[in-house]
Formats: structure tokens, sequence, C-alpha cells
């Protein structure tokens, strides 16, 4: 006698498992070859052009004293823009860091400005720091988003600050949470401090190889709050219960308001903010660097790396050096650091480099160890056009070498 | 590895071209189990042993199962045990289980301190081993392939709940003894924390011993296809839990390549990928803010996030097992399949049936049948209902919020039965509103599931009923996602399910999926079944 039939429950109606076939699933979309090879053609033809219709479609036209916000900092797609819409013939880019892109002033109290304000044969020197920039990310960041950087006249920003502890070389091996860390070498050289996981250095590698993944971050940064469209819906306001102010939000109307740029009164730049201040008027003191060799610096190592990079461009490339603030190094120390900056001239100079070494500004015009305060930036601006190296450098007109 | 994650693409890129280069030759299989483990290592190398240890045990105890006679010998136990097996292969297990049970007991009393539970434990496994060769009983190696798979399941993922409820009996009795946490029980250097997808392959393991025991299947001789059943990577963490007669049959030779099965396999893997990762993920933060705090919250908002939850799961779930059939699929292997619209179901035991399928047949075929099913009453069909319902829900996770889970579940089907026998209900009730309210109540059962722990679930419950309703603001976005899906769930059940088979909608929906994942898509946690 046969069992009866046991079951917990009735059979779905939904469908039948074909006899010795595949069932597929109520939400599975079949697809045939043909219609995936559609599908790919699709996709390629929107992740190649959309980025190029963006930038026809987004408003953005900057100013002389311009420099990528701060907000936007890692907005590298703009940061490509920006470069490839500065073509003009007596543009020269300054390139470093946030004592390039001045931390603590405003757009009208950089080096870029008052370089610009003072030149002799009215070049225009463009603001192209970013704000948490080091060199082992402006090495990713001219290698993957600089191309356009070619034949150009180049001031490229030697800021010591990086090799003055393992910490800040990053070669400390204890994992550490640091600005721009997508541009970093994602596999080598082994940065012992970053610490992500695999996904995330693939990732970042096609951020940077992907012009349609940049330009989605570009949209992200620009547009969401630095966050995906779904985290945007549900960016909270701070409230107790968060009242998702951009859950009803349309998106699109978002997108219409263009590029944030900086605001107009930033109450922590500038003269008038609270952190424009000379380094020890709270008290601080001299502070004991653990400089790292630099035969085995990764930063240093990256430096040389952009040196090179700028070079191979066919740019021609003024490295300024410092000026650190001496006054902050304890006096024990103070040779060691001379010997590093001559370890660095020495390196250019054999890299056939153009390098200048100003002189380190009155202690009451740095904010920190390596930021100037305004009057420190026009202070350096003139101390560089007096210095004979960097003046006949400038003098030279666009090409030359 | 994440399906979703980019290390898992390069690991196909690899995996999937050596497959295929490989299916003329004999070592298909050994890449498919390289692979396999690989896959798993890569969450933790240590756990691979566990795998290896549980399939090898499995194999051993089939192999052993199959020297001894199919039915149990009427001669007395004793005397049994006096004589000794008759087969060489048994009488070789029974001598170096004896002299392993010696070794492991003077571990046990003698060797160091962090190992003598682990030598302990193994003692009286390789005793029942010996036991089991003496008698030459096909029951005590199936009762050893249980013993064993439960054992590893009860240690890792209950233990600590046991030990922690009785230590609290203790306490309310004052009674001065306590259990030591299981941790303590951990060979030195290793931590004790829950293997993934332990359930799983233990499942798939232990299913097999079972089918062989009844002489449901054939024994696999060859012991890497026996490994790579355990452990094929694509259903290894979270299922579909597959049978051996499934699967087994497939693994005796290579698929040819087929650029249909490619297709097939790439549009099961890219909604599977959309439900996680533009559903799933995102609705879990709007879940997660809330049941991670629900005191904070209103009726509307709590309601709203265990609506969202409902979703969440069903898209995190079914979007794992759509991706794991569709690389299986690539390779031209069938998975089950785990799920169909089960929020479309009209009864509870109809959405039994179309939600985690695999696991639901699981348990009918190896807990509700064993318990006598349907075959005593009305009553006693309901006890047996029960009984697995709230092992279900024990098999979901250690918490006392799961047991009411899988209880709530299994007084719904019981319901479900009894409306049923109406008239009424069966032929004047719409479908609709059966519908309606079976997705009420399991999303009412969700929220002991989600829950962190039983005071939250009573919580969520009563400001649920007892608070105002204000604005959920669960996100228009999110909202649009579900109901394009859940929308075409429903079209698919319809007369109208041919308005989906045209080529350009088709075409249109893939396209959409690929650019919203690039465009839209954030980070995201691991699947919600992996805990399992």
């Amino acid at each position: 006698m046969p069992a009866p039939i046991e079951t917990i429950s009735p059979p779905a109606k939904a469908e039948k498992t074909p006899p010795g076939g595949f069932a597929f699933g109520a939400t599975a979309m079949r697809l045939s070859a043909r219609q995936w090879l559609i599908v790919i053609a699709l996709v390629a033809l929107v992740v190649t052009s959309v980025p190029r219709i963006w930038k026809a479609y987004e408003p953005f036209h900057p100013g002389p004293d311009y420099r990528i916000p701060y907000v936007l900092s890692k907005d590298y797609w703009l940061y490509q823009r920006r470069l490839e819409q500065t073509s003009g013939e007596n543009n020269i880019y300054i390139v470093g860091d946030s004592v390039i892109w001045g931390e603590y002033v405003r757009p009208d109290g950089t080096l870029s400005h008052f370089l610009t304000e003072q030149s002799p044969r009215h070049d225009t020197y463009l603001n192209c720091g970013v704000n948490g920039l080091f060199p082992l990310a402006m090495e990713g960041l001219m290698r993957n988003y600089a191309q356009t950087l070619q034949h150009k006249r180049v001031i490229l920003h030697c800021n010591l600050l990086w090799m003055s502890s393992p910490r800040a070389d990053l070669s400390e091996p204890k994992p550490q949470a640091f600005n721009h860390s997508r541009l970093v070498p994602q596999f080598m050289p082994r940065i012992p401090a970053y610490s992500a996981d695999a996904s995330e250095r693939i990732s970042a590698f096609l951020d940077s190889h992907v012009q349609f993944f940049a330009w989605t971050n570009h949209l992200q940064i620009a547009y969401f709050d630095q966050h995906s469209l779904p985290e945007w819906t549900l960016q909270d306001d701070g409230s107790n219960p968060p009242s998702y102010p951009n859950a009803y939000r349309n998106p699109i109307e978002v997108l219409k308001q263009g590029i944030p740029s900086e605001p107009a009164n930033d109450p922590d730049r500038g003269p008038a903010s609270r952190r424009h201040k000379p380094w020890n008027s709270g008290g601080a003191e001299q502070t004991h660097f653990d400089w790292v060799d630099l035969d085995h610096s990764l930063q240093w190592n990256a430096f040389q790396h952009v040196v090179r990079l700028l070079k191979h461009r066919g740019n021609d490339v003024m490295v300024v050096i410092g000026p650190f603030n001496r006054h902050m190094i304890a006096p024990e120390q103070v040779a060691t650091f001379d010997a590093m900056i001559a370890q660095v001239q020495k390196w250019l100079g054999q890299s056939h480099v153009q390098y200048v070494t100003p002189d380190t500004l009155p202690s009451e015009m740095y904010a920190d160890a390596s930021h100037p305060l305004t009057q420190g930036y026009e202070e350096l601006a003139r101390e560089l056009f007096v210095n004979q190296t960097f003046a006949n450098w400038a003098d030279r007109g666009r090409g030359a070498k | 590895m994440l399906f979703f994650k980019w290390p898992f693409l390069l690991f196909m890129l690899v995996v999937l071209p050596v497959f295929f280069s490989l299916r003329k030759t004999r070592l298909w299989i050994p890449w498919l189990l390289l692979a396999s483990y690989f896959f798993y290592g890569w969450w933790n190398p240590y756990y691979l042993l566990l795998v290896i240890y549980s399939t090898a045990l499995d194999y051993l105890l089939v192999a052993l199962m199959d020297h001894c006679p199919l039915a149990e010998q009427p001669t007395p136990i004793a005397s049994r045990i006096a004589r000794g097996p008759v087969d060489r292969f048994l009488r070789a297990a029974f001598t170096v289980a004896a002299v392993l049970t010696i070794l492991l007991v003077c571990g046990a009393l003698l060797g160091p301190p962090s190992l003598r539970p682990t030598f302990a434990a193994f003692a009286v496994l390789v005793f029942l081993m010996a036991a089991g060769a003496r008698l030459a009983s096909r029951r005590i190696w199936l009762f050893i392939s249980i013993f064993n798979n439960l054992a590893l399941l009860l240690f890792f993922k209950y233990a600590r709940f046991v030990v922690q409820n009785l230590n609290q009996v203790f306490d309310s009795l004052n009674v001065a003894f306590r259990f030591a946490d299981p941790s303590t029980l951990m060979p030195h250097g290793f931590s004790y924390i829950l293997p993934v997808g332990i359930s799983f392959f233990t499942f798939q393991s232990m299913s097999y011993t079972i089918d062989f025991y009844f002489g449901r299947v054939q024994r696999e001789r060859n012991f890497l296809r026996f490994a790579t059943f355990v452990c094929f990577f694509p259903q290894l963490m979270a299922g579909p839990i597959e049978r051996a007669k499934q699967i087994l049959p497939q693994f005796q030779k290579a698929p040819p390549f087929e650029l249909a099965n490619i297709a097939d396999g790439l549009s099961l893997f890219l909604v599977g990928l959309f439900k996680k990762v533009a559903i799933a993920n995102y609705l879990a933060i709007y879940v997660d803010r809330v049941y991670d705090n629900p005191e904070a919250f209103g009726g509307a908002r709590l309601a709203m996030a265990t609506f969202a939850f409902a979703w969440q799961i069903y898209f995190d779930f079914s979007g794992y097992t759509d991706m794991a059939r569709g690389l299986a699929r690539m390779m031209g292997f069938n998975l089950v399949l785990n799920f169909k619209n089960p929020y479309l179901a009209s009864g509870l035991g109809e959405f039994w049936s179309r939600w985690h399928i695999s696991l639901s047949t699981w348990f009918r075929d190896y807990l509700y049948i064993p318990l006598g099913g349907n075959r005593g009453g009305t009553l006693f069909t309901y006890r047996n209902l029960l009984i697995v319902f709230l092992v279900s829900g024990f098999w979901h996770g250690s918490a006392w919020t799961f047991l009411i889970w899988g209880g709530l579940h299994g007084l719904g089907v019981i319901l479900t039965r009894e409306l049923e026998r109406s008239q009424f209900y069966r032929d004047r009730v719409p479908i609709y509103v059966k519908r309606a309210w079976v997705f009420l109540y399991v999303c009412f059962a969700w929220i002991f599931f989600r829950a962190a722990s039983l005071d939250d679930a009573k919580l969520i419950v009563t400001r649920i009923f007892t608070t105002a309703w204000h604005d959920p603001r669960l996100p228009a976005l999110a909202l649009a996602l579900i109901l394009l899906v859940w929308l075409y769930e429903i079209i698919y059940e319809s007369r109208l399910q041919d308005l989906l088979k045209f080529s350009s909608l088709r075409v249109g929906l893939a396209t959409f999926m690929v650019l919203y994942l690039t465009l839209c898509t954030s980070g995201g946690g691991a699947f919600i079944y992996f805990q399992f």
C-alpha cells in the first residue's frame, strides 16, 4: 500500500519546475545571450557618454582665486575638470597639499593669489592644492586625474611635515584613518598604516581608472552630501527621532542646484576667524619631531615619483621646499632637519629639477608647523620673486625647460 | 567573500575560465573543491577545518555503513560484541577506533588543560565508532553522523544560549553552581565564534547520511566529489540546502559549456544582486536605526520598519539564492528553487511552500515525516507541525525570539488549516484578503525575528498599538523599489504574465538595474542568513 502523501503545506500555485528543466523564479528575468549583448552595449554607451555630456550640462566657472572647496576635497573628477578648463598661456599651476590650498586663509589670502598679484609678467598662478593631500595621495591624484597637466609650468610644493614622524609618513605598522585614502597606492608599495580590505582597494583602484565611477563620486560629493542616493534619502538631520528631510525630496531638483562653492564668509578661515592666529599664541611650545629617514620614507618616495611623473609629461617643474616652521623645531633637532633639507636638495639637483628653499618666515606668520597665515603667504610670494632661481624660472616662457 | 564585492568578481574571473578549460579532464571536480575551500577559507581559514572535518567524517561513516548488513542482525548485542565484525574493513575500523579511544581518553585525563575538553568530546565520538564497528550496525553510524553534526551546531550555535539560561535558572534558585562559558572549551588559540554557514553545510551533509541509510541515494565513493557536494561554493554559505540525489548526479560528469547557461546565470545573478545591493542594503539602513533603538520611535515608524524588514529579509535572502543559483547555472549546474513569491501566499502553509523551500522540505522529510506527519489525526498532526516550526525557529538562532517566531508560524499554519475547513473562508473570502492577512501575520512574526531581545520585541509590539501614528518617513525611493518588484511578482502570477516576456522590457529593466547598481549603490553588510 503506498504511503500517504505528506506535506506540511499545500504546494504553491506558482511556477512549476519543468521536468528535468530549470525553474527560474518569479523575479528572474531571463535574457538570452543576444539580449545581454544589447544590455552591455547600452550600458557601455551610457558609461562612456554621460560624464562627457554632463560637463556640458553642469555649469562650472572657476574664478581667478578658485580653489576646490573644502567639502569637495575628494571630488577628483572636479579637480580633473578644473585642470582641463585652464589652458591659458600664462597659467602656472601650483600643486600641493593644504599649505598651497590655504588651510587658515581665504582664497584671496593664498600663495597663488599673492604670486598672481605680484607677478611682473602678469602670469596667473592657479591654486591646484587640495586640502588634506599628502605625497602618497598626490601621486595618485597626478597620475590619474591630472593627465592634462602636460607641457605646463608647475610649482610643486614639498612639505617636510609628511616625513616628520612614522605616523605622518604612514609607515607606522598601525592602522589609521587618513584623508584621500582612495588616492594612495592600493597594492604596491604596501602602506603599513592602510588597512582597507580587498574590496575597498579594488573599488578605489576602479574609481581612479574608470571615468564613470569618478563621475558618480562627483555627483555624490557635490550634490548628495558625500552619500549615495539611497543613503542621502535617509540622511539623519540630528533630530530625535531622525526626520530624514530628504526622504521625499526630488533628487533631480538637487542636481539643478549646481556645484557648491566656497562659503562667502567661512568662519573657519581668513584673518577674522578664530583659527587665524600665530602657532604659539595659545601657549604651544617647540616640538620634538620623530623625523623619518628619507631613504625609507614612503612619502618622500611618493614625492619623488610625482616629480618624475610631472617631468615625464613635459612639464617645467619648480619645487618649493617648505618653508617649514623652523621656530617650532626643538633646537637639538635643527641639525637633523637641515640634513633632511640638504638631502632633498641634493636629490632634486641630481634629478635636474629646479628648486628654491625659501627662508623661514617670521614666527608670527605661521599658524602651525607648516601652514603660513595670510601675511605669511604674502611674504613668501615676495621672497620667491626676490629669489633669483625662482624669478628666472617664472620669467621663462611657457614650454621653455 | 561576498557575492557583491569586487574580490568575488576576481575570484569568478579565475574560477570560471579554469573550470571550463578543465571540464574535459578529471581535474574539474578538484578545481571546484579547491575553489570552494578557498571561498570558504577567505572568511576564516580555521573554519575550513570544521567543514573538512564534517565532510570527512560523514564520508567515512557512510563508507562504514556500506559495510554493514542492510537489516539489523537479530542476534543479541552481547554476542555481537563478543563475536566482533566479520567484515575486514569494519574490523580495521574497530581496531583503529579502539586505539584512538584509549589515546583520547589519556589525552582528556592527562593532556594540556586547554585541550582536555576537545579530547573528551572526540573520545566519546571515537568510542561510539568503535561500538558501531564492533556491532556492525548501520543505525549506530547514522546516529554518530546525526550526533556529530548536531553536536557541532549545538556547540557553536546554541551552547552559550543554553549555558546562560541554565545559569539564570540557578541564579533564581540561589544555587551557587554555574556552567562555564563555552568559549572556555575551545582549544588554545581558537576563538569561539559561529562558523559562517554551519547550519547549511551540516544539514546538507547530514541529509546525505540519512538518505543513504534509508536507501534513497547511492554511496558516493569519490571523496572529492562528495566534499564538493558539501561545500559547493555558490550555496555553501546560505543554501539552498541541496540533497545528494539532486546534486551528486550533476557532479558525475562535467556539464558542457553552453552560452545559454551563461546568459541564464547572469540573468539570475543580476536580479539577485539588485535585490541585495539596491534594495535589501538600502532598507537595512532604515530598519536598523529603528530596531536598534525602538523606544525612540512611535507606532508608525515601528510598523513601517517591520514592513521594511519583511522586504529586506526577502530581498536579502532570495537575492542571495538567485545569485547562488545564477553562479551554479553559469557552470551548468542546477540548484533548487528556494523562493516563489512568498508574500503572495494566501495561507501560512502556502507561505512555507514559497519561502526557503529547501529548508521547509528538509524539515518535512527529516523531522515532520519521522515524527509521524499527518498519519495520526488532526491533533497529532498539529503537534507535529508545532514541533517542526519550533525547531525551525530555533534553527534560525539561539534566542527566545526565534522560538516565538517559529511558534507563531506553527500556530499560523494550524489556524490557516482550520480556516480552510470552512467553506465560507475557502470559497467566499477573496484571495487578496487572504493574502493581506497572511502578509500582515508574517510581518507581525518578523518583529520577533528581527528584535534584538524579547524585551525589545514586546516593546515594539506595545508601541505599535499604543503610540500615536505619525509620518513614518520611509523614503519614496525605497517604497518605489519595493512596489516595482511587488508589481513584477503580481504580474508574474497573473494572466498578464506574457507582458513580462517582451524583449525590450527585459533589456530595459536589465539595463536599468546595471546602471542603478553602478550609480546608486552604497556599501552594505553580509547577507542576513549568513548568521544562521
